[in-house]
C-alpha cells in the first residue's frame, strides 16, 4: 500500500512546485501563451491559401474565402467549403413539394441563356418588344411601383399630340391622369373667348351621343350626359383604366407577411414549369366561362381581362427585380405571387395587399369565385384571373 | 488512490479501451453508415435528358437520399446514369450503366429559367425543377439572388475551385 502513498505524494507535490512557480514567477506564463498564439497562427497562412497571404490583415481568414480583395466578399462563390456556386445536393423538399412531372411542352435541357439580355435577366422565353403588350402596361407590370401624375412631368395639352375627342373614350374631364383639364385652369392657354384657337377642333363633328359636341356658336356642349360608370379609378400612362382594388366584407386581414415565405422555390426564373403541381389549364379563353361573367362584366364596363402573357411577364419582372408582388393588371392589388399555392385540383389561395392591409383569400379558378363568393367588381375579377394564373395558366 | 483524473483515464484503459481512440478509429469498428440507412426515395420526376448535346428525350430522374448523399438515377432508354452528390464539401461524381466506378465530375451548371442541369458540360443535361427548386429555397441569401445560370468547376480532388454567374460564366480568367 505505500506505493500508492508514495505516488500520491509525489503527484500533489509535483503539482504544487509547478503551482508555486508558476505564481512566483508570472513571467513564465507568458512565454507558454506566446507560444500558444504564434501556435494558433501558424496555422493561417495554410487556412488562408489564396487569400491574400499572412495573418487576420490580408483579409485571408476571415469569411473563410474572402480571398484577395479581387473577387469581394464571402460569398463570391470562391468559398473553400460548401459554396458550390449556390449548388447543393437538393435533398431539401421545397414548400410545395416534389413534382412527378414536368408538365405542358416542356422546354428542352438547355444552358443557353438568351442572347439579349438585361441585367437581371429574363426568364422563360423570349421576350419581343411587342409581348410586353404596349397597350396592357400597368404600373406593376413596369417593375416600378405605383406611378403617380408627377411620374409623367409637366405634360402640356401640347404632348398629347393630335388626340380628338374620340381617342378619350369616356373620359371624364376630372380623370385624364391627373391632368386639370377645367376650362379656367388649362395652365398656359388663354382661353378667354377672343383668343381660343378652334381651327383644330373641325373634326370633332361626328361625336356621338354623350360625348361633347361642338356647337355651331363656337361653345362646347357640356351636357352632363356623359359615361361615368365604373370611373372611380384613374388611367394608367397607356390609356387604360385602373380600379381600386375593394375589399370584401369576408376578407381575412391583417396577415403578418414576415411569417409567411415568399419566395419559395418555385418563385425564380423558369418559375412556369417548375410550379410542382398540375398547371396550364387555366385559362386560353377569350372571355371566362365563368357563369357570372357575361352580365357583370359588361356592367363593369370590361370585355376581357388580362391575358396570360401580361400576367406571365408581371412575374418574370418581378422575380428579375426581386419583388416580391405583382400589381394585378388593372388594379391596385399587390399580389403576392409567391404565396400562391394550389388548394385542392382547382383552387387557390394566395396572399394580397389591398389598402395597407395583407388578405388572406382562397379563389375557386373553375367557379370563378373568391372566398366562395363571386368578385364583387372588375378590379376583384382581375386579381382572381390573375391568381388563378399565376397557379394554373400556362407557362410562358 | 490515484487522482481522480487518473483514476478516470485508468478505468478507460481497463475497461473501455475506446476513451482516447481518434473518431476516425471509431468510426472503422461501426458499420458503415450507408449499410445502416436505408436509402430514401425523394421523388421520380418524368421529364426531358439530352445526352452529350444531342436532342431532347424523355426520361425519368429518381431521386434518393442514401446516408447524406444524393443519387440522381437518370434512365433514358435502355441507358440509365446516376450522378451522386455530396453537401460539405459539395462534390459531383458520375456512374453509367453497369458501372461499380463513381468518376468525379469536372463541370456542372445550371440555368434556373430553363430549370436546366448539366453535367460534365452537356454531357448529360436534364430538366429537373425539383432539384433547382431545392437549391433556390435552401439558399435565399444573396448567393443565388437575381441569378439565373451556375457553373461550378471541380478541382483534381472532386472539390469546388472554381464557381460563376450569368455573364461571368462567359469571362476568362486564364
Amino acid at each position: 500500500m505505500s506505493g500508492p502513498l508514495i505516488s500520491s505524494t509525489s503527484w500533489r507535490r509535483r503539482n504544487s512546485l509547478v503551482l508555486a512557480l508558476m505564481l512566483a514567477v508570472p513571467s513564465i506564463t507568458s512565454p507558454l501563451a506566446a507560444l500558444a498564439v504564434a501556435l494558433d497562427t501558424s496555422q493561417y497562412p495554410l487556412i488562408a491559401r489564396g487569400g491574400g497571404g499572412g495573418g487576420r490583415g490580408g483579409g485571408g481568414f476571415s469569411g473563410g474565402g474572402r480571398g484577395g480583395g479581387s473577387f469581394g466578399g464571402g460569398r463570391s462563390g470562391f468559398q473553400n467549403t460548401g459554396g458550390a456556386g449556390g449548388l447543393n445536393r437538393g435533398a431539401n423538399r421545397p414548400s410545395g413539394g416534389w413534382s412527378q412531372s414536368v408538365r405542358g411542352n416542356a422546354p428542352s435541357p438547355s444552358l443557353s441563356r438568351p442572347a439579349s439580355r438585361p441585367s437581371g435577366g429574363f426568364s422563360g422565353a423570349d421576350r419581343t418588344p411587342g409581348s410586353l403588350g404596349a397597350g396592357n402596361r400597368t404600373p406593376g407590370s413596369l417593375g416600378g411601383g405605383n406611378r403617380t401624375p408627377a411620374d409623367f412631368g409637366n405634360r402640356t395639352p401640347g404632348d398629347l399630340g393630335n388626340r380628338t375627342p374620340g381617342d378619350f373614350g369616356n373620359r371624364t374631364p376630372g380623370s385624364l391622369g391627373g391632368i386639370d383639364r377645367t376650362p379656367g385652369s388649362l395652365s398656359g392657354i388663354d382661353r378667354t373667348p377672343g383668343n381660343v384657337d378652334r381651327s383644330n377642333l373641325g373634326n370633332r363633328t361626328g361625336l356621338t351621343s354623350g360625348d361633347r359636341a361642338l356647337g355651331g356658336d363656337g361653345s362646347f356642349n357640356r351636357n352632363a350626359n356623359l359615361n361615368r360608370d365604373n370611373l372611380n379609378g384613374s388611367f394608367n400612362r397607356d390609356g387604360q383604366r385602373v380600379f381600386n382594388g375593394s375589399v370584401g366584407n369576408n376578407w381575412s386581414r391583417n396577415w403578418n407577411v414576415n411569417n409567411v415565405n415568399l419566395s419559395p422555390g418555385w418563385a425564380r426564373p423558369g418559375w412556369g414549369y417548375a410550379r410542382p403541381w398540375g398547371t396550364g389549364w387555366y385559362g386560353g379563353w377569350a372571355t371566362p366561362s365563368w357563369g357570372w361573367w357575361g352580365a357583370n362584366a359588361a356592367l363593369w364596363g370590361i370585355s376581357t381581362l388580362a391575358s396570360a402573357a401580361v400576367i406571365n411577364a408581371a412575374v418574370d419582372s418581378a422575380v428579375s427585380s426581386n419583388t416580391t408582388y405583382i400589381v394585378v393588371p388593372q388594379t391596385t392589388y399587390q399580389l403576392l405571387y409567391g404565396t400562391v399555392q394550389p388548394s385542392g385540383s382547382q383552387g387557390v389561395t394566395f396572399l394580397v395587399q389591398a389598402d395597407g392591409n395583407t388578405y388572406n383569400l382562397t379563389a375557386d379558378c373553375n367557379a370563378g369565385t373568391i372566398d366562395g363568393a363571386m368578385p364583387n367588381d372588375a378590379a376583384q375579377a382581375e386579381l382572381l384571373n390573375a391568381a388563378c394564373q399565376v397557379a394554373y395558366g400556362s407557362a410562358s | 488512490m490515484p487522482p481522480p483524473l487518473l483514476r478516470g483515464i485508468l478505468a478507460c484503459a481497463a475497461l473501455l479501451g475506446s476513451c482516447l481512440m481518434p473518431a476516425a478509429a471509431q468510426s472503422q469498428s461501426q458499420p458503415a453508415p450507408s449499410s445502416a440507412t436505408p436509402s430514401k426515395v425523394l421523388y421520380t420526376l418524368a421529364t426531358q435528358c439530352s445526352l452529350a448535346g444531342g436532342p431532347p428525350q424523355p426520361c425519368t430522374v429518381e431521386a434518393t437520399d442514401e446516408s447524406g448523399t444524393t443519387i440522381y438515377r437518370h434512365r433514358i432508354g435502355a441507358q440509365t446514369i446516376a450522378v451522386r452528390i455530396t453537401d460539405s464539401p459539395v462534390t459531383m461524381a458520375i456512374k453509367s450503366g453497369t458501372s461499380t466506378t463513381w468518376v468525379p465530375l469536372r463541370t456542372a451548371g445550371a440555368l434556373f429559367s430553363t430549370n436546366t442541369i448539366c453535367f460534365n458540360g452537356r454531357e448529360l443535361c436534364v430538366v429537373n425543377p425539383n432539384y433547382l427548386n431545392s437549391v433556390r429555397e435552401d439558399r435565399q441569401d444573396l448567393r443565388l439572388q437575381g441569378r439565373d445560370l451556375v457553373k461550378v468547376h471541380f478541382g483534381p480532388d472532386g472539390r469546388v475551385n472554381a464557381s460563376c454567374y450569368d455573364s461571368g460564366c462567359e469571362a476568362d480568367l486564364r
